[in-house]
């Protein structure tokens, strides 16, 4: 039996963000939020733990009010219950004080074994949240990691790194933070999603946990970045061939 | 008065969405091109509880409502019409009467593998001399002790080929006209249920349509749907529900020919920029995007007036005629916004424009839907 915690994070859905030509300036009015795509991978290893050792899913998450939606679609995917750690003033928090908030919320009663992150969230990708989270909760951290077996009360994950695999044992309560290449998050199924209005959420004010929350992030602005082409022409015969190859060693494109 | 979906419908089309992207986006160019039956999609559309959507759990269906149906016969519209014309038969023709007109024993035997995937469901009622005439259908069931006899000849059964039960109209007495029309259960594999010649069609080419012929077909008295005689009531009811799936895949089409026309306009460089910067493209998509929003309200409308126990017949029928027709014309403006390549096969705007078609056609031709509405407006 394991019992498991997945951190999700609600973001901007990339697919729905237009530019303006202009300016370069992101026009968001329209954009619909999603669960940041890694820690769909979070919420689905937590439930294939679940399926091989049986225990439970505990999903959670710190957001804004207006983030409700996020916990059907997170409940949708396998977790038991759903924890939501919400106040207006979450819309711009640092990753250390997103740590801080989850540590409060876990310690004042969720039980775990191990906690799985994604390893960067959608939108800023500081790749801070779960190693900070770690520390707070004093709990070994793994990091970068695409395979995790769990027996006897020992965690085993494959981390990988630039140049290899490393595998790692710890012994559990550990938190993880996971890559994309771990598993295929499924498609939740139509009963999934009726479901999950049926599960228990535990909602959590801030100063249910650590007090205030000074805004310590400011976003001063966003542009898109640009990607200026070379325009550079090939022919389609035997030197242009071999020019485009050319071109393509110099640029380190192909080795 | 309330325009956004719930939170669980949302979800229910990001679902779908998501599935299209995975399993039916990359196939539906062969299956309109070879033509081939996605029998693989549907497997998997079983699994993701799609095949009995607004049907009771206790009878193996996703126990959700109309709406949602609506939305996941729209989304796999938009990626492929077959796909979503084959969920749209199974569910509205041949499991509704089922569930509405079916005893306790016949939902057992019949709705619960139907909802559950395990098997299609496809809906026998036009026959060559019978379409919207369906008085004039010659096809009869004579009973024989604890059984009917069915004999006749029905045309364009969609799912017949694959079909582990057929929904059959016949006439149990030809003098009282439409109220002697009955309906019967016949499982696929029937001695004497044959399924005929494969029909080559326009468009939604991927979905086996074909003729169904009845020689000496033997059915168990149990199997008789309603009463005798009620099988006009039955057909007339489950077609005024099926609208609303037509309604689903025109208005899925057209989402589709608007998605493609922005796309390829804001990609396509003439002049030195992309067409989308020229007003007369501009105003296409502008007419688009507008024929899309009205046909959607449209057909939302009619789901929710069939959640909400009221009545939908002239809803359904406003919907499937303004969907279909805006399906039509909106898939030829589509190829119009692509030119030359948009009548090469392989785009997906040419597919576009011959699925539609059907939609101005089947489960009641627009004509009637315009004696529905009429005949509704005029009392």
């Amino acid at each position: 039996m394991l019992k498991t915690i997945a951190c999700f994070k609600w973001v901007i859905d990339d697919a729905d963000i237009r530019i303006d030509a202009a300016s370069r300036k992101l026009i968001l009015d329209r954009a619909g939020y999603k669960i940041s795509a890694y820690d769909r991978n979070a919420i689905e290893e937590a439930i294939r733990l679940q399926e091989r050792h049986g225990g439970t899913v505990a999903a959670i998450t710190v957001a804004p009010p207006a983030a409700k939606a996020c916990l059907k679609d997170a409940l949708s995917r396998g977790p038991d219950t759903a924890c939501f750690i919400n106040d207006a003033a979450f819309a711009d928090l640092a990753p250390v004080q997103t740590a801080t908030l989850l540590a409060a919320a876990i310690r004042g009663g969720i039980e775990y074994d191990l906690i799985i992150c994604g390893e960067g969230s959608g939108d800023l990708y500081s790749q801070q949240v779960g190693p900070a989270l770690a520390e707070l909760l004093e709990i070994p951290c793994v990091t970068f990691v695409n395979r995790i077996t769990c027996a006897d009360g020992v965690m085993t994950a494959d981390r990988k790194l630039e140049d290899g695999i490393e595998t790692v044992s710890v012994r559990l309560p550990a938190l993880v933070t996971i890559l994309p290449d771990i598993n295929t998050p499924r498609i939740p199924t139509l009963k999934q999603v009726l479901g999950a209005a049926k599960k228990p959420v535990q909602n959590l004010a801030i100063d249910a946990l650590c007090g205030v929350c000074d805004p310590r992030l400011e976003t001063a602005g966003i542009t898109a970045a640009t990607m200026d082409r070379k325009q550079v022409r090939f022919g389609a015969d035997a030197d242009g061939i071999r020019a485009a190859v050319g071109a393509l060693l110099r640029e380190g494109v192909i080795a | 008065m309330n325009f956004k979906l719930s939170e669980e419908h949302e979800l229910i089309r990001a679902s779908v969405r998501e599935f299209c992207e995975k399993y039916v986006d990359p196939i539906a160019e062969l299956t309109d091109n070879e033509p081939k039956f996605p029998a693989e999609t549907v497997k998997r559309m079983a699994e993701q509880d799609l095949l009995g959507i607004p049907y009771p759990q206790e009878y193996g269906g996703a126990g959700s409502d109309y709406l949602s149906y609506t939305i996941v016969v729209e989304e796999l519209s938009r990626a492929c019409a077959t796909t979503g014309f084959t969920l749209e038969v199974h569910s509205s023709l041949a499991c509704f009467p089922l569930y509405k007109f079916g005893t306790e024993e016949q939902k057992m035997k019949y709705l619960v593998p139907l909802c559950k995937g395990e098997m299609l469901g496809a809906f026998a009622l036009t026959e060559p001399g019978a379409g919207t005439d369906a008085a004039a259908s010659t096809t009869i069931a004579v009973q024989d002790g604890d059984h009917y006899v069915l004999n006749g000849g029905k045309i364009f059964i969609s799912n017949a080929p694959v079909a582990g039960v057929i929904i059959v109209f016949a006439m149990t007495d030809k003098s009282k006209g439409t109220k002697g029309i009955s309906a019967f259960i016949v499982p696929g594999g029937t001695p004497g249920l044959v399924i005929g010649k494969h029909l080559n069609k326009m468009g939604i080419r991927g979905a086996l349509t074909s003729e169904v012929l009845l020689k000496d077909c033997r059915i168990p008295k149990e199997n008789l749907l309603g009463g005798e005689g009620q099988g006009f009531k039955i057909a007339m009811m489950t077609l005024d529900g099926g609208r609303i799936g037509i309604a689903a895949q025109a208005l899925g089409i057209a989402q589709a020919a608007l998605d493609e026309s922005i796309r390829y306009s804001k990609d396509r460089i003439q002049f030195g920029k992309p067409i989308a910067t020229f007003q007369a493209i501009q105003w296409m998509i502008a007419d688009m995007a507008t024929a899309v929003e009205a046909s959607r309200f449209l057909t939302y409308h009619a789901a929710w007036c069939y959640d909400q126990g009221l009545p939908y017949s002239k809803e359904a029928a406003m919907a499937k005629l303004f969907a279909s027709e805006a399906a039509t014309y909106q898939t030829n403006r589509a190829v119009q916004v692509h030119g030359g390549i948009g009548f090469i096969k392989g785009t997906k705007a040419e597919r576009l424009y011959r699925d539609a078609k059907i939609t101005e056609i089947y489960e009641g031709t627009n004509e009637v839907m315009r004696m529905v509405i009429s005949g509704n407006v005029l009392r």
